[in-house]
């Protein structure tokens, strides 16, 4: 797993990176918040970890960055500055993890912070389902070839458009971090950070999730993508397996508010279950093919 | 054997596991704040971190003790937003110069609960007073970060959380997006005889209200 690791000290990044490999990261290291712009911008990472002084910045500044590049970014501030000395009024809402360099076995407590952060994912700015490495799981089970579903999905979503009279209809796959969008009437999406999407909060419901007014809801009225896109009505289902996992969800999208019916709920869901059974029908062949092949 | 869990004495809720965090959420004038220190009241070996939006630490110390807390500094931290004079107050008081400092806050939360656990402390309730003060404060998108991240904390050191919250404050949709962060929610709300408790997410998910006995009546 790739993270990154900033400190001004040669000697303090060397034993914090060996540290982290020591646990099995891929750390990155350099000591200023210009070298770490240019490693965040070539390259994702799971984690930044960084002293709060940097000869051109501070640590909370590189986290902030690396958010606007990689929302879901866990950042951890491993530092021997004293709180006195770190602003963190100007950046109060950045949220980090915090280790103090000068405690007894610091690095242990920075490797064990770090590790438990990242593999749960637990500095997301949005909820996550309660099972999320099973649904997670699922959809790489199903989700695999997807060229094959393309037009399949575009003929449904084209379907919804005239069905709910709406500007858009999409089917889209919410993977770890990002929303991946595999059908688009409408709309001209590839995928979307997982923070900006409002599927994200659709799939933690078990059925449809209906916006009437984005503006309206404490939520979404803040989000700019959705605002960039002009986007006032929401309405999406869950495609969800057999197994109760959410692997995506069947969109609508309309630059204007409006109502929908219970009868346009239960529609919407049939959609939604369409996708799922095309999904487990690939699936099986899929593997009804490979069986064979051996 | 099974870890020990939290157990709330006097209050019709059952014991939680190790790493649980809870959502209060209710009026203030039924009881609400009472039954969240209440939650923090445990055994005399446990830790009690409380962050403040809104009192000084000097009133926390004395909310605690008219709980049956006993406040010291060795087992009591908080943190205070209202940048408030502690000289005097029995516990580790770390300042932040305001509640929409969520970055200051979680940093010296982090701090408190590591210095407890390297003295040995190995059980540490944790009270958010109160979240409907960070929420009117700050968007709900970097509010949600900073639960998730404390909430994640609670949950890695198998500790207790208690987050406080007025409903009325909020629209439906933002307290549920909060409580979908924790692993369980218990709504207040005064009954015919008095306060009442139900809780959802964790004892079966019983949605029953049970009443509960007030310490005071200065509620």
């Amino acid at each position: 797993m790739k993270v990154l690791c900033v400190d001004p000290a040669a000697d303090e990044r060397r034993e914090t990176r060996a540290a982290l490999a020591d646990a099995g990261f891929d750390a990155t290291i350099c000591g200023s918040l210009d070298e770490a712009r240019g490693v965040l911008a070539a390259d994702a990472v799971s984690g930044v970890i960084t002293e709060y002084d940097l000869p051109d910045g501070t640590g909370l500044e590189l986290v902030t960055y690396a958010r606007e590049i990689h929302p879901d970014v866990t950042g951890v501030l491993f530092t021997d500055a004293d709180f006195a000395a770190i602003d963190t009024d100007a950046l109060s809402g950045t949220v980090v993890e915090y280790v103090d360099k000068d405690a007894a076995d610091a690095r242990d407590e920075l490797v064990d912070l770090l590790s438990f952060s990242i593999d749960n994912r637990s500095q997301t700015a949005y909820p996550l389902p309660d099972d999320e490495d099973r649904r997670l799981d699922a959809v790489e089970a199903y989700v695999d070839d997807t060229d094959a579903l393309d037009d399949s999905l575009d003929r449904l979503t084209q379907v919804a458009c005239a069905l709910f009279d709406v500007d858009a209809a999409t089917v889209g796959f919410v993977e770890d971090h990002h929303e991946r969008f595999l059908a688009c009437q409408g709309a001209d999406i590839d995928r979307l950070d997982r923070e900006d999407t409002i599927c994200t909060y659709t799939i933690l419901d078990e059925g449809p999730t209906v916006i009437d007014d984005t503006r309206e809801d404490p939520r979404f009225r803040d989000n700019d993508e959705l605002s960039a896109s002009g986007i006032r009505f929401y309405a999406g289902a869950p495609i969800r397996t057999d197994d109760g996992d959410a692997v995506g969800v069947f969109c609508l999208f309309d630059d204007e508010p409006r109502s929908f019916s219970a009868r346009e709920r239960t529609l919407l869901s049939l959609l939604a279950d369409e996708v799922m059974e095309s999904l487990d029908l690939r699936r099986r062949l899929r593997e009804a093919t490979e069986d064979g092949d051996e | 054997m099974s870890e020990p869990a939290y157990a709330f004495d006097g209050l019709p809720l059952d014991p939680v596991r190790r790493g649980t965090s809870i959502l209060v959420a209710g009026p203030s004038h039924v009881g609400t704040k009472e039954l969240a220190y209440r939650m923090l009241a445990g055994a005399d070996d446990e830790g009690v971190i409380i962050l403040t939006t809104n009192t000084t630490a000097a009133d926390i110390t004395a909310e605690c003790e008219a709980v049956g807390i006993e406040v010291s500094p060795d087992r009591m931290g908080i943190v205070d937003c209202l940048d408030s004079d502690d000289s005097g107050v029995p516990a580790r008081v770390l300042t932040v110069s305001s509640a929409q400092d969520l970055t200051g806050i979680g940093m010296r939360y982090s701090k408190l609960y590591s210095d407890f656990h390297s003295e040995g402390i190995e059980s540490v309730r944790t009270g958010l007073f109160s979240i409907s003060t960070v929420l009117s404060l700050t968007e709900l998108q970097t509010v949600s970060r900073f639960v998730h991240t404390l909430v994640g904390r609670v949950s890695k050191v198998g500790g207790l959380g208690v987050f406080l919250v007025d409903p009325a404050m909020h629209d439906e949709r933002e307290l549920r997006t909060i409580s979908q962060f924790c692993d369980g929610r218990i709504d207040v709300r005064e009954g015919e005889d008095g306060p009442e408790l139900r809780s959802q997410g964790f004892l079966g998910g019983s949605s029953t209200w049970l009443s509960f006995e007030p310490l005071s009546d200065g509620r």
